[in-house]
């Protein structure tokens, strides 16, 4: 027994147990508590109110949404919200912060001191600030009756920018998916002999008459192809419309964003060993060819973590979009728990969605690490 | 096939060629010096004219606001004392300024490396800090008892940030240990809370400390809603710097813990002696660099209700009064954080230059 | 390893019996409120004009703050005993649940949700508004229906987004709402013209027109959405604090009713002119044993912030920058709502 008692893997082993057992004693402990608590006030609990219609509605939705929808279509348009600026986010701010990181390493000192000055000041002013600035800016514009407007089809207001859109109708974007996957197999399709450019123009080429065709032949005759957008009352009708709140969001997002991804991509192209550089233009490259097959791809490998770390942070971040009305799924979940108070249950779908959507892009990462690291090499 | 061959490289040097290296080394490099010349000189003299040249600086001359091309600085002499203190008692402000100071001072002390030691940075920071919460809550020696609630602008900011940081380090450090232990059970539980707590927004998190958690802890256990958040907040902080600990720890050569262990080194001097001070050391630019983005994210704890610097300043933006001049009242607020956070990322960037140099 | 285990479920029962412990003994949120010797009351995220404000001095000011210094002094008689903790609408009752604050006096409308599903209690009603809608005069809007298809905003988990709803919906009427978390963000976005139109209580929608920049360019329509009473909530359960609370706002009425004003409240104690007051005042005892407080609470409170109609004067009415008429909330024999119940 003694003997037991002394040896080192039993010691671990029951350490371990013990750590286990009280932290799991501590959550039931907790949810004792809480549920005590919650009786104990006359609360109600559990997840039937996901059922149950909202009465309340918010403004800014991608998918269709109103005060007879349930709490369950509401968070899921909250999910909506937070991926649509989230992921234009990611885009844009990569994009951004290349063209930082480029105009930082290169050798012209006015890009140099303008690259640098935009990074030293969007990356040491906090976020929601930015937001709330941008807002600011966004909304002290004209009224919708006195919009800045460019040839009377697009308008510019404290709206929003109202843009005239193709009229699509279901069908119509069903055609152009179709299209999409037909121009990607023609993509794939044409022969190898053709070079890169001349096979993007032909599939394109393939695609938009396949468009036109079905496009002319498949919708009412009545119908405009194009609705552009016009002053109709207090506000625009017809068109689309890029609204201040999602705007602002994304603009600071994007800003902020970039700052951070440029000085990543730059020290990822620091990264990039001198001599490889040196033996592209031994061979001839030229610095945008250097730039392009040498230097991006290379500096890419060495800054995908950090870049994912980023992706997460920028993701967090939408949730500053409560401050200025933008309805992402932290505002949506914050006024849920308000009109139904089921407080306990909602934050644990927050969290859980969350935690989904970071650990999916952190998956995505991997992925792209593992397919993009060094073949051949064991 | 035998590709040409180029002439060698021919040495240059004068202005003549710095110039041309930097400013028109090729035609498109030209045209876009030109462009980002013409766009910095035209953004310097637009801030010099609405800054200061037409500015409006008293409150007396505010009939002028919004009419000329100049900013209105009115707003900042009007409200500047509602930005930097917020709801803290008229009369007492002086106590929030000095407590600031006091607590500034201990940021400046510990960037001095004379203070880098285990115990001395740790006391440093007690004593500055202890010295800030003495001053703002009071209740003693004449000085009117404030509490928590009536915190705000400025030194509300510094004191959740300070606060964060000094109960998250430790935090940290007990988590990075915990992630690199050899009992997996104990590694695989402190992971998965790092993953958790780094995958979360940090508002999420505040906003569950400051409403949720109350519901499930026992009435004695759950303090004021501040304290709540500071430690909500300080798990969020750990989380991130335990990883940036532990990868101080892992560039640690294993043969230094052996040797330790050899000479029958007890565990704790291990790691107060060894392996903390070189994981600090390792890894402080970016720790600087998880300190500026703290300080920067304190802002978030305005949307929970909190009056620090960037609620007071956004409540001045709210009044009818002062409603036109939130470009002056944000470019304020965007200083006082540029001050701080400048101030320490300027300092992880000597820290570091310092360091590649001291490694050779 | 069972002496481990031992322990371990020793300090779970420790964890758990301090829990209940402490709720058996604490009579209730009365007398939490007793042994701290302070009243956590509600603020605001930011300024709700005329009834949670802060002034350039960082104070907290407005007819709700005033209510709390009312409840602070009749439980502990002092106005100053009073901690004003900011919260955001939407994190009220959630705040209340977790006991961060002992009541809310934040111009709650009483709805059944809340009443029932959220396990809240409502005191009677001490402030009764209208909803209407303010817009602005160029648009030339002389009814709700002619802002059809604008912009409304709100804030964010309030009674106000339902109400909206409701009322455009049963009429056909198209709408965009747009809903703030903050006060400021609203405020913001009503006076530089980002909505179109403002729904709300009536009070809050004039206090805003007087703040706005140009005051003149707003109209407040005369289409009554709804009608909200708004109580002071507390906990289920609280029946000793919710009679406090009750008996508080009558005492604030009946003071009105019977001219007990802050400044002569001492001269009417020395020669009470009726029975009622005498007891009201705690002349003759009876006043404040019955609520569990001291005798002389209702004279204190009184002292400290006047009578109901005072309080609505020095906040939002006459002697406000605001100048709301008493309307509804006037007393029932001047044309309003409100009256004492009987003090006997």
């Amino acid at each position: 027994m003694s003997a037991l008692i002394r040896s080192r893997s039993f010691r671990r082993g029951a350490f371990q147990i013990g750590f286990l057992a009280l932290l799991i004693a501590l959550i039931v402990a907790a949810a004792l508590v809480g549920r005590a608590n919650i009786l104990s006030q006359g609360m109600a609990t559990g997840f039937g109110f996901l059922e149950q219609t909202t009465g309340w509605t918010v403004g800014f939705s991608v998918i269709d949404v109103g005060p007879r929808s349930t709490y369950a279509h509401m968070l899921f348009v909250g999910i909506l919200n937070t991926l649509a600026v989230g992921l234009l986010t990611l885009v844009l701010a990569s994009l951004l912060g290349l063209v930082l990181a480029l105009m930082r390493v290169s050798t012209n000192t006015p890009m140099q001191i303008v690259g640098g000055t935009y990074i030293e000041l969007f990356r040491n002013v906090p976020l929601i600030l930015q937001v709330l600035f941008w807002y600011a800016l966004l909304t002290h514009t004209p009224s919708p009756r006195n919009a800045i407007s460019f040839v009377d089809v697009a308008f510019f207001s404290n709206r929003g920018l109202t843009l005239p859109v193709p009229a699509l109708s279901g069908l119509d974007v069903l055609i152009l998916v179709a299209g999409l996957v037909v121009l990607a197999f023609a993509f794939r399709g044409l022969s190898k002999s053709f070079d890169l450019r001349q096979r993007i123009l032909g599939a394109i080429a393939a695609f938009a008459a396949l468009f036109l065709v079905l496009l002319l032949t498949g919708r009412a005759p009545e119908m405009p192809l194009i609705s552009v957008p016009a002053l109709k009352g207090l506000r625009f009708d017809g068109g689309f419309t890029l609204k201040p709140e999602f705007t602002a969001l994304l603009i600071g997002l994007v800003l902020f964003g970039a700052s951070y991804i440029g000085e990543i991509t730059r020290g990822g192209l620091l990264s990039v060993d001198k001599g490889k550089l040196e033996a592209g233009a031994a061979l001839g490259f030229n610095s945008s060819q250097i730039n392009r097959f040498i230097r991006i791809p290379l500096a890419f490998r060495a800054m995908l973590p950090a870049l994912a770390n980023q992706y997460v942070w920028l993701m967090k971040g939408t949730t500053v979009g409560i401050v200025i009305g933008y309805p992402d799924y932290f505002a949506v979940v914050s006024t849920s728990i308000n009109q139904s108070g089921q407080t306990l249950e909602l934050l644990a779908l927050l969290m859980i969605g969350f935690v989904i959507i970071n650990y999916s892009i952190g998956f995505a990462m991997n992925v792209l690490n593992d397919r993009l690291k060094l073949k051949g090499r064991s | 096939m035998v590709a040409e061959t180029l002439p060698p490289p021919i040495a240059q040097s004068g202005i003549g060629h710095w110039f041309k290296k930097h400013f028109f080394s090729t035609w498109l490099d030209g045209v876009l010096s030109l462009i980002f010349l013409a766009l910095i000189i035209w953004v310097v003299s637009a801030v010099w004219t609405w800054g200061l040249r037409h500015a409006i600086w008293t409150v007396e001359n505010r009939e002028a606001c919004g009419h000329g091309s100049g900013a209105c600085w009115a707003v900042i002499q009007d409200r500047h004392r509602l930005i930097l203190f917020g709801l803290y008692p008229y009369e007492e402000h002086w106590r929030s300024t000095l407590a600031c100071l006091a607590v500034i001072a201990t940021m400046v002390l510990s960037c001095v490396p004379l203070f880098w030691t285990v115990w001395r940075l740790p006391i440093l920071w007690l004593v500055g800090f202890g010295t800030f919460v003495l001053l703002m809550r009071g209740g003693f020696a004449g000085m009117p008892l404030v509490t928590t609630e009536q915190w705000g602008g400025l030194s509300l900011t510094i004191f959740i940030f300070s606060a964060v940081f000094v109960l998250g380090t430790p935090l940290a450090v007990i988590l990075a240990f915990a992630r690199r232990s050899s009992l997996p059970v104990i590694a695989k539980t402190t992971g998965l809370f790092i993953d958790i707590f780094r995958s979360l927004p940090l508002l999420t998190i505040l906003f569950a400390a400051a409403v949720v958690v109350p519901l499930v802890l026992p009435d004695w256990l759950q303090g004021d809603k501040l304290g709540r958040v500071i430690i909500g907040f300080a798990l969020f902080f750990a989380a991130y710097q335990a990883e940036i600990i532990r990868a101080g720890l892992q560039s640690i050569p294993d043969g230094q813990v052996e040797a330790a262990v050899s000479l029958n080194m007890p565990f704790w001097s291990q790691v107060v002696d060894i392996q903390l001070p070189q994981a600090f050391r390792n890894t402080l630019p970016s720790t600087i660099n998880q300190a500026v983005i703290t300080f920067k994210e304190t802002s978030i704890v305005t949307i929970i209700g909190f009056f620090e610097v960037m609620a007071s300043g956004n409540a001045v933006v709210g009044t009818g009064e002062w409603g036109q001049q939130y470009v002056e009242v944000y470019l304020f607020l965007a200083f006082i954080y540029f001050v701080f956070v400048f101030g320490l990322s300027r300092y992880g960037a000597w820290l570091e230059t310092r360091m590649r140099v001291g490694h050779g | 390893m069972t002496s481990k285990i031992g322990r371990m479920i020793a300090a779970t029962a420790v964890v758990l019996t301090g829990a209940t412990g402490a709720m058996a003994q604490d009579e209730g949120v009365l007398g939490a409120i007793k042994d701290r010797d302070s009243l956590l009351c509600t603020g605001h995220n930011g300024s709700y004009l005329g009834f949670a404000e802060v002034d350039a001095q960082g104070a907290w000011q407005g007819f709700d703050i005033e209510m709390c210094k009312a409840l602070a002094t009749a439980i502990t008689g002092s106005p100053d005993k009073l901690q004003i903790i900011p919260v955001s609408w939407a994190q009220r009752f959630p705040a209340i649940q977790s006991g961060d604050i002992d009541v809310i006096i934040k111009v709650t409308g009483w709805t059944m949700t809340r009443d029932t599903e959220l396990g809240l209690q409502y005191s009677r009603p001490y402030f009764v508004g209208p909803f209407y809608t303010m817009t602005r005069k160029e648009l030339g809007a002389s009814s709700i229906e002619d802002l059809a298809g604008g912009v409304f905003c709100a804030q964010a988990g309030t009674t106000v987004e339902r109400i909206l709803v409701d009322y455009m919906d049963s009429r056909g009427l198209e709408y965009e709402v747009l809903a703030f978390e903050k006060p400021e963000e609203l405020r913001g976005a009503i006076y530089n013209e980002r909505c179109d139109a403002v729904p709300g209580f009536g009070p809050f929608l004039s206090a805003t027109r007087v703040e706005a920049p140009d005051p003149d360019a707003f109209i407040i329509l005369e289409d009554v959405m709804a009608l909200e009473p708004e109580g002071i909530v507390v906990r289920e359960g609280e029946e000793a604090l919710l009679d406090v609370i009750n008996w508080m706002v009558s005492v604030l009425l009946l003071a009105e009713q019977e001219g007990i004003t802050q400044a002569n409240v001492d001269d009417m104690r020395a020669n009470p002119p009726s029975a009622t007051i005498e007891r009201m005042l705690g002349v003759t005892p009876g006043v404040g044993d019955r609520l569990g407080l001291s005798n002389d609470w209702a004279y204190n409170m009184i002292k400290a912030v006047g009578n109901y109609g005072e309080i609505y004067d020095r906040t939002v009415g006459d002697g406000s920058r605001y100048q709301l008429p008493r309307g509804l909330n006037n007393l029932w024999n001047n044309g309003g709502v409100l009256y004492p119940l009987v003090l006997d």
